[in-house]
This record gives C-alpha cells, sequence and structure tokens, in this order.
C-alpha cells in the first residue's frame, strides 16, 4: 500500500513522473482543484493524448479502486446503474415454490393470499437480488474510489442529463430500495474526445481541463522513459516525424501509445534511422488507416522535416 | 481579489462565455486554495473553473492577458507594486492595450511611418481617456441608464426626456478658455474686473489672444441596431451647440457613409414629417423631437441601410477617399460608435489617414470600457489616432462627450 501523499499539482506531476507519465501543469493544477473542491474532472481531447491514462494513475495516486464506466451510443441507465438479476430471481422463485405453497396455505381465501405475496414478494426486490453497475458500484463503494466515466461525448444526451444527478448529488433512486446516497463521494474523472458539444449543465457541474498532444520535448521524454535504452537521435527524429503527422489531414492522427508502440517496433526491427525500408516494415504499429499509410510511404520526405 | 474576479467574470460574459454564479465562486474557491503568487497558477486555476470548451478558453486566453498583465518591476527595485510601466507616483489608469498595428497597417504606411516627415505633428500614441463614474445603483436615474441595453421605447422615451435638463447644464458649463496674450484685443470683461481693485482706475488692460478660426465639426455617427439610441441621443444634445449645416456636417453610417446633414438638420428645425411605418419597435422611436422620432429619420435618408452589418473598414475608407473628404486643421472629427466591425477588415490605417489629415480626433463609445477590445471590437486598433476618448454608455456619458467637443469649439 503506498503511503498517503498531500495533494499539491507538484505531488501529482511527480508522483504521475515516477509511473512514466508526463502531466500536463494544467491537468496537475486541475486534479488539485478536483479533490480540494470535490467536484468532477472533465478532461477533453483528441484521442491517444492519455486521458484515460490519467484516470488510472488519479486511481493509483489514491490507491483507490478504479470503476470504469465506458459510454456508447445507446447505453442506457441499465447498464450504467443497477439492473435486477432476473434470472438470480427465477432461480430463487423455483427452489422456494414448496416454502411458497406453506406460506399460502395459511391463507383462508384468494385476498388474504394476495396480501401474503404482496408482504413477502418484497424479498425479491432487496440487496440480493441487485446487480450494482457502475454508478451504484462507485455510489456503494465501501473503500475509496475513482470514477472514470470514458467518452462521455459518445452516449446519448437523454444519458448525459442522467448522469447529472449522480454527479451533482452522489446519489441515485431505486424505486424498490428508496434513495441510495453514496457514505464518502467516489472522485470522479469524465473524459470526452469532443465528438459532439457536452451539454452546459454538465460542463458546469465538472472542472475542466483540456489535454492536447504534448510538446516535442515532452513527448521525447515520454518515449524515451518508455522505451529504455532508445537512441536519443532516433527518439528525436521520430517523435518529429509523429508531430508532423499530427498536423497533416491524416483519417486518424496518432496518439501518444501509437507513437510508443512505433518506437518499441523501430528498435525491435534494429532500426537506427527512419529509412524508407524500416518505415515501410513498423508504420503499421503508427498509423491504422491503410489510405494514410500509403500516403505517407508515397513521400515520407514531407514529414522527416 | 475578488471585485477584480468579479470584474473578469463580467468580461467573459461579455465575450459570450456562459459563466454560472457557481462556477464563479468556484474559481475564488481555487484562487484561495493555489494562492496568487504566480501568474500561471492563477491562469491555469481559473481556466479549470471558467473556461469550459476550447472556444471559451480562446476567449478566456485573450481577456486573462488583458486583465492579468505581468507585472515589471523597475530595475533599481524601486516602486515595487507599481503597475507595468507606470513611473513612481503616477495615479494608476487601467488602458487598453496597445494594439498590434503593423499587421493591419498598408505598406505605404508603415513606410511612411518610418521617415516621419518633419514638421509633421505626431499624435500621442495614448488619448485621453474618460470614463465615466462608477456605478453601483441598481435601479439607476434615466440619464444613467446604460443605452445598448434592451428597453422598450417607453423608457427610451423616459430617457429622451432628459435632454434639455442636460443641455441647461452643458450651457452652464464653461466653453473654451479664452487665454490671455501679449498683443491682440483688449480683454474688456478682465479689465473692469481687475480695474475694481484700482477704484476703477485700469491701470493694465489685459490683452486676449486672437480667437482661433472657427472649427468645422464633422459627426461620423454608427447608427446601427446597437448603437442607434445612443447615436440619436447624442445628435440631439450635440445639436444644441452645433448649427448643421453651416459648420458642422452630419455623416451616418452603417457599412457606407452617408451625408445626413441635411436630414438631421430639418429634424432638429422641426421640420420634416416623415411617414411612420408600423411594426416591432425600433431604437430611437422614443426619440422625438417635433413630432418625428431618430427611428423614422433614420429610416428616411437615402442610401442607408440600417440592417446591414456595420462596416468601419469600408466606411473610413470611402471617406478618405471622397471628394468633399474630412480634410483641414480646423476640422474636428466627432466619431460615436462601438468599433465593433464585425469581423470585416477594420482598415485602421485609413482611419489614421482621415485623422492625420484633421484638427482633431474625439471618440465616444457607448459601451462599457470593461468591453473595449472584446470580441469584435476594432477600437485599440483605432486608438492610437484618437486625441480624446469618452466613455458614453449613458446619456450622462453622452453628456460628457458634448462638454468635451464645446471644449473645442
Amino acid at each position: 500500500m503506498t503511503r498517503p501523499v498531500e495533494v499539491t499539482p507538484e505531488s501529482i506531476t511527480e508522483r504521475f513522473a515516477a509511473s512514466g507519465f508526463v502531466c500536463p501543469p494544467e491537468v496537475a493544477t486541475a486534479l488539485h482543484l478536483a479533490e480540494a473542491l470535490g467536484k468532477p474532472l472533465l478532461l477533453e481531447g483528441p484521442p491517444g493524448v492519455g486521458k484515460t491514462e490519467i484516470a488510472k494513475l488519479w486511481a493509483t495516486f489514491h490507491d483507490a479502486e478504479l470503476i470504469r464506466l465506458q459510454c456508447y451510443e445507446g447505453l442506457d441507465e441499465a447498464k450504467a446503474l443497477y439492473e435486477w438479476s432476473y434470472g438470480k430471481q427465477m432461480l430463487y422463485a423455483q427452489l422456494l415454490r414448496d416454502k411458497t405453497s406453506d406460506v399460502l396455505a395459511q391463507a383462508p381465501d384468494l385476498g388474504s393470499a394476495i396480501a401474503i405475496l404482496r408482504d413477502e414478494a418484497d424479498a425479491f426486490f432487496s440487496r440480493d437480488f441487485l446487480l450494482p453497475r457502475p454508478l451504484l458500484q462507485a455510489i456503494l463503494a465501501k473503500r475509496p474510489v475513482v470514477l472514470l466515466i470514458d467518452e462521455v461525448d459518445r452516449s446519448d444526451e437523454e444519458f448525459e442529463a442522467f448522469l447529472l444527478e449522480v454527479l451533482s448529488d452522489h446519489q441515485v433512486s431505486i424505486p424498490e430500495l428508496g434513495t441510495l446516497k453514496a457514505a464518502s463521494p467516489p472522485r470522479v474523472v469524465l473524459t470526452s474526445n469532443d465528438t459532439r458539444d457536452l451539454s452546459d449543465a454538465l460542463r458546469r457541474r465538472c472542472l475542466y481541463a483540456h489535454v492536447d498532444y504534448p510538446s516535442l520535448d515532452d513527448e521525447i521524454r515520454i518515449v524515451e522513459s518508455r522505451v529504455p535504452g532508445i537512441a536519443a537521435a532516433l527518439t528525436d527524429r521520430l517523435v518529429r516525424f509523429a508531430q508532423a503527422l499530427r498536423k497533416a489531414d491524416l483519417k486518424k492522427a496518432p496518439g501518444i501509445a501509437e507513437v510508443v508502440d512505433w518506437a518499441l517496433a523501430l528498435t525491435v526491427v534494429g532500426a537506427d534511422s527512419l529509412s524508407a525500408s524500416a518505415l515501410r516494415k513498423t508504420l503499421g504499429a503508427l498509423l491504422k488507416n491503410r489510405e494514410d499509410v500509403e500516403r505517407v510511404l508515397a513521400e515520407p520526405g514531407r514529414y522527416r522535416g | 481579489m475578488i471585485p477584480a474576479l468579479a470584474r473578469f467574470v463580467d468580461a467573459l460574459r461579455a465575450e459570450g462565455v456562459a459563466v454560472s454564479s457557481p462556477e464563479a465562486v468556484d474559481a475564488a474557491r481555487a484562487l484561495g486554495l493555489l494562492g496568487l503568487e504566480r501568474r500561471e497558477t492563477v491562469r491555469r486555476a481559473l481556466a479549470a473553473t471558467l473556461a469550459k470548451d476550447r472556444t471559451a478558453r480562446a476567449a478566456f486566453d485573450r481577456l486573462f492577458d488583458r486583465f492579468f498583465a505581468p507585472v515589471r518591476l523597475p530595475a533599481d527595485g524601486k516602486g515595487k507594486g507599481q503597475p507595468a510601466g507606470a513611473k513612481a507616483g503616477e495615479k494608476r489608469k487601467r488602458r487598453p492595450e496597445p494594439p498590434e498595428t503593423s499587421r493591419h497597417r498598408s505598406p505605404s504606411e508603415r513606410e511612411s511611418e518610418k521617415k516621419a516627415r518633419p514638421g509633421l505633428r505626431l499624435r500621442e500614441r495614448r488619448p485621453k481617456i474618460v470614463r465615466a463614474p462608477k456605478r453601483r445603483d441598481p435601479a439607476p436615474e434615466p440619464s444613467r441608464r446604460e443605452l445598448t441595453r434592451r428597453m422598450t421605447t417607453e423608457e427610451e422615451r423616459t430617457i429622451a426626456r432628459e435632454v434639455p435638463r442636460l443641455v441647461e447644464a452643458l450651457r452652464l458649463r464653461p466653453g473654451r478658455r479664452r487665454r490671455q496674450a501679449r498683443a491682440g484685443r483688449p480683454w474688456l470683461r478682465k479689465a473692469l474686473r481687475r480695474a475694481t481693485a484700482t477704484q476703477g482706475v485700469p491701470f493694465v488692460v489685459p490683452m486676449q489672444a486672437p480667437r482661433r478660426r472657427a472649427v468645422r465639426v464633422v459627426l461620423l455617427v454608427d447608427v446601427s441596431f446597437s448603437v442607434a439610441r445612443a447615436a440619436g441621443l447624442f445628435l440631439l444634445l450635440a445639436g444644441a451647440f452645433l448649427e448643421f449645416g453651416r459648420r458642422a456636417r452630419v455623416v451616418c453610417f452603417v457599412d457606407r457613409p452617408v451625408d445626413a446633414t441635411a436630414a438631421i438638420a430639418r429634424w432638429m428645425r422641426g421640420g420634416v414629417r416623415a411617414a411612420r411605418p408600423g411594426g416591432r419597435a425600433r431604437p430611437g422611436d422614443g426619440i422625438v423631437r417635433g413630432a418625428v422620432s431618430f427611428a423614422d429619420v433614420l429610416t428616411g435618408i437615402e442610401g442607408l441601410n440600417l440592417d446591414a452589418p456595420s462596416d468601419y473598414g469600408r466606411t473610413l475608407h470611402a471617406l478618405t477617399g471622397a471628394r468633399r473628404g474630412v480634410r483641414g486643421r480646423d476640422v474636428l472629427l466627432v466619431v460615436l460608435g462601438d468599433g465593433r466591425a464585425n469581423r470585416l477588415d477594420p482598415l485602421p490605417w485609413a482611419f489614421e489617414d482621415l485623422a492625420r489629415g484633421c484638427g482633431g480626433v474625439l471618440w465616444l463609445v457607448p459601451e462599457p470600457a470593461a468591453r473595449w477590445g472584446t470580441g469584435d471590437s476594432a477600437l485599440p486598433l483605432y486608438l492610437p489616432s484618437v486625441d480624446v476618448l469618452v466613455e458614453a454608455t449613458d446619456l450622462a456619458g453622452l453628456a460628457t462627450g458634448v462638454a468635451e467637443l464645446r471644449r473645442r469649439l
């Protein structure tokens, strides 16, 4: 167990750096403020810049469990909050059939049988039959947790509106059980790839940090820390190449993870420069679209700087 | 810090960034946590709490740089805590940023600036700025109501009813001061007053400096929707001291300049009768003289397209090229407008050309100073050519502007 550390932007930067992550100062400040003000943090930026990674490291920082809710189109309350375990209810009802008959045998008429059933049926809608989904897990957790609501821009607007209650009051209402409130509010991190505008109401409830591609120096540091033993000259060249690719109008710009993968691939094939043959062998690690690969291989000189 | 933060939040809202009160409270708490010692920390704390998307962030960064300028200490360490560029003992004034002009000038302008001809009066880079007194009253009296706000025709009428009172107040204020000189005309009034000390015997007769040539005034008035109300009230006030058509011209503009001297002069005399088209209320409906509203006068001016977006660049360019242009040492150019060029090219060099051609430039801005230079405002680009800038957000502010105008007649 890691010892608790005082939360300051500096301590965050330091601990993240120890895990090989170069934390932008805006993000460190925003995380610190999120902790101090008890607010959710919304991280927005292009894909592949490490937004999810920040949430994971944030959980490690607090020695907390990370509960992740991956958003997608059509995600609804049942998948995000809770479900009744229908199968388990049916199974129990079957197994307890004899017991049920015994109980009902005491009833002289139909009306009193229904009254008995009404009292007893609540047993099937207790916590034993509740399947908590990520949001409820985070609220019911006894230990500190970090709730990551990933790619919230991919969910529907209805779901976004539903999130508001959870985010502002840290509680959910379940008709059969009443309102469940978090004993200690979970730390919440939301990420968005900025594919659509999130509602103002959601933005207002969160603190905000924009995470962009790292600067040249930062990215060189990232690659050096992730790929130990890589030649400095090669690192410099490959990072410049990747940064030039991001400025070009590609279908999918390479993220940081892809650059690291590419650096690993280059060391595996033993390349010491970005020659045409080395590019042809390894570019698949950097670019994940055939047209992009063909375009870059056609004139690699444009991106070598 | 809280008032500064509140002003900053206000300015952000004026830029279109919707900042809610809880967010402003968060910002204050964040500053309390992180301290104010380091500028970048303050920027990050405010950005995380106030600017919540990319467009908001762009506006935030622009405003932050303007609001929280880095403090530069003098080399000898004296005068610690003075704002950037202030000399010891100088009163602190907040001024708009000096504009980055070079990009917006024509090549010939930059050329001519390099070799400033000897004898040519170089204007002071920074104008005198006349600010409005601080407004605290939540329900201000009519003459202090902000004119660019939305208001009904009836409210407008209430404000317009204050015009005669302000005109009277202006008449009581001294106009241009006369100067004593060695030679000139005898100064009778002064001689009589001095002579009372010597029992009516005028031992010395003071002389009065010869009168300057009478000043010609050109009013360049933006009459686009947002400032039309201020324009109408300003013309009413100024009309009490100027005789339109003789030594004063009125040029109205929205997207191009139109000489409105005759129309405004007729309105002042109460001579026009414009047919009043029905429909929704327009700004200027409540500013009435001789049963004709200013809105009607504007509709009656030929060539004026009131629905166009205001275009400062085109207007100024047309004026520099006009045959009967605004030119002469005796010309006082008075501009009324918010300088909002709707992202069209503001052509500051055209204004500089105009300003250089005349004896003085007075600019009345019907917008609070906190919003100058924000959004699509090109005002800072025009500032170097302006002599006096007046914050005229309300009727009283307009009267201050007219007082400044009178001092130069």
